[in-house]
């Protein structure tokens, strides 16, 4: 004879993974590390742009370098010599808090004042998972179209910092600049947006501004 | 695009749960799902089918509840549940219903949740559900 019997779980995948975020916050707190996830399209410059930061910022850089294959991207940091962390999420198209929290084992935290957690090239799944950072900065080019905010709301709505990459190309590719400006603002109405152009250096500067002031918020 | 993994993390938890509760044999699993998620029910349900093979899990019902998305709206203070923008489901966009601002909390809407699972188990370990 067999009794069927029914078992609560309650286990919430997605807050398993707050959770986690949670701890690594509180470990990036405790070392005075204040960290940035990287997010955006493929090709939308968030490597080179974190290349570029490493030159400019007067900090201690360390950067965990997120992707498919990531020896790429984090043989490009290295040359910069800061210390990097390759994540490699194999199948997966996003990173998650396990995986930074295992990252952060093979990082000098403690000489660190800047962490970049560079997520994969994708607009929508690392939306869903939190990875302890303090701030998310989204970075999107206008090469991927000038309707690429209305197709990926999501993104924009939680960003702290929106970077519109490549704009000395615009009008190459047709792209309406300001078009994409406003529709970050229509979704995420507080939102700093900085226009940028890495080969002529527009935009870099105010960046640094920006998560300097986010730095001073956070009193890290 | 992420189902697989969510899927995988959801198996493990089930199978977790089942056998410490000795059962022989898991038919039914209840899963809510937020409707804020990027995540696609039915992706979701055939990605589970697919990894329950020779588990303890396989050819169990999948029941996927949809959790509609509720919100606080900062500006005016509305509380309750909103409809999103029907065009595209997996990326709505929100407002609120009585001012239209799109400063908002969440409230329900992010869930990724194992709610429960029905077990089969031999009659003399079986408990009164």
């Amino acid at each position: 004879m067999h009794k069927i019997a029914e078992v609560e779980i309650q286990h919430d995948i997605m807050l398993a993974n707050k959770r986690l975020a949670k701890k690594n916050q509180k470990i990036l707190n405790k070392e005075k590390v204040f960290a940035i996830d990287v997010l955006g399209a493929i090709g939308s410059g968030k490597t080179s742009l974190i290349e570029n930061l490493i030159n400019e910022m007067d900090h201690q850089i360390g950067v965990i370098a997120g992707d498919v294959i990531s020896k790429f991207d984090a043989g490009r940091f290295k040359q910069h010599n800061v210390p990097v962390v390759g994540l490699n999420t194999g199948k997966e198209c996003h990173l998650d808090a396990h995986l930074v929290e295992h990252a952060f084992s093979d990082l000098p935290l403690d000489e660190i004042d800047i962490l970049f957690i560079e997520n994969v090239g994708n607009l929508i799944c690392p939306v869903d998972f939190d990875l302890g950072s303090h701030i998310r900065m989204v970075v999107i080019s206008v090469s991927e179209g000038d309707d690429t905010v209305e197709k990926h709301p999501l993104i924009f709505k939680d960003a702290d910092l929106v970077v519109i990459n490549k704009v000395d190309i615009a009008e190459a590719v047709g792209a309406d600049q300001e078009k994409m400006v406003s529709d970050v603002h229509s979704l995420n109405p507080e939102v700093k947006v900085i226009k940028t152009s890495l080969k002529t250096g527009q935009g870099l500067q105010d960046i640094i501004a920006s998560i300097e002031s986010f730095i001073k918020e956070e009193q890290i | 695009m992420h189902e697989l993994s969510m899927a995988d993390a959801m198996i493990k938890t089930v199978i977790e749960v089942a056998e410490k509760n000795d059962a022989q044999e898991i038919t039914e699993v209840s899963i809510e799902l937020g409707e804020m998620t990027l995540l696609n029910p039915e992706q979701l349900k055939f990605m589970i089918e697919v990894l329950s093979e020779d588990t303890l899990l396989e050819g169990a019902e999948i029941i996927i509840e949809t959790i509609p998305l509720e919100i606080k709206c900062q500006s005016c203070g509305y509380s309750g549940k909103t409809s999103s923008d029907e065009l595209d489901h997996y990326a709505p966009i929100i407002n609120c219903p009585e001012c239209e601002s799109m400063e908002l909390e969440i409230i329900t809407g992010r869930e990724c949740n194992v709610k429960s699972i029905k077990i089969e188990k031999s009659d003399e370990n079986a408990q009164d559900s």
